[in-house]
């Protein structure tokens, strides 16, 4: 985001601590990267509308006590967009689902060999359903919605090596385990 | 340690999937509902308290009126013992 960006949004955050219709623009703007956000985490359309609809909701009715803390405003979205998850699984007594794109997954590993074989991924798959759901939720802000250290460390409550430390212990296991090669260079 | 069950998703996340959800009128709706019921419970708590201290009070009242009067009836039953 650009400084004028930043300053655009502070002013509309100032303007709809008055008017909840201001806060129509950053709803418009947040709704799609934020319902995806819980869509990953639900595999349900139906639940990640109403969890989004909430997250928002919650938003507006707590933009008041809003305060810049150098992070930008989607980060306290996907702070409060990731407790209403928590609390969607508290209340159901289910199991976290992490519903992670194939597309998104080819991108990020780079394979020695052209062809992908399903038995790799599957693989795969069973490998990061052994990780600890924490190490998850990180990889998952890291690579799916490209955030930065410090953001997670803010959207998880984590400080930011405890971020770091998940990212890159994940990595190296699937280094060891997959003799695969992750594109990551932060 | 958590548990979790990660699932592949063949097809591409697309922005088209969510604006059937989109929905800025409901979530203004929502928001106003729940500011309204929440003036209303703080009212409701606010009378409720002082309902309860005027309660506490008037308690408080009669208990020392009953502790004023108790002495004063002892002695009159003295006096007429005497006479």
């Amino acid at each position: 985001m650009t400084e004028d960006e930043i300053r655009k949004e502070e002013q509309i955050i100032e303007r709809s601590k008055k008017d909840p219709q201001a806060f129509g623009e950053l709803y418009e703007k947040y709704f799609d990267r934020i319902y995806n956000y819980i869509l990953r985490q639900t595999d349900d359309e139906e639940l990640a509308g109403d969890l989004c609809s909430q997250t928002f909701v919650n938003a507006l009715n707590n933009i008041s006590r809003y305060e810049l803390r150098g992070f930008p405003f989607s980060s306290w979205l996907y702070k409060i967009a990731g407790n209403e998850v928590n609390k969607h699984y508290r209340k159901n007594k289910g199991t976290k689902i992490f519903s992670i794109e194939e597309l998104k997954v080819r991108e990020l590993i780079e394979q020695n060999t052209d062809d992908w074989d399903e038995e790799l991924i599957n693989q795969l798959i069973r490998f990061m359903n052994e990780l600890p759901t924490e190490m998850i939720q990180v990889l998952e802000l890291r690579f799916f919605e490209d955030k930065d250290f410090k953001e997670i460390a803010f959207i998880l409550d984590m400080t930011e090596s405890g971020a770091k430390m998940r990212t890159y212990r994940a990595l190296d296991k699937l280094r060891t385990n997959f003799n695969l090669k992750v594109k990551y260079n932060g | 340690m958590g548990k979790h069950e990660i699932r592949l998703r063949r097809q591409r996340m697309s922005a088209r999937g969510s604006d059937r959800f989109r929905n800025y009128n409901a979530v203004l709706k929502q928001h106003s509902d729940e500011k309204r019921i929440k003036q209303i419970t703080r009212i409701f708590t606010f009378f409720l308290l002082i309902a309860l201290i005027i309660v506490i009070f008037m308690v408080i009242t009669r208990w020392e009126e009953n502790q004023n009067v108790k002495p004063k009836s002892k002695i009159n039953t003295t006096v007429l013992c005497v006479t």
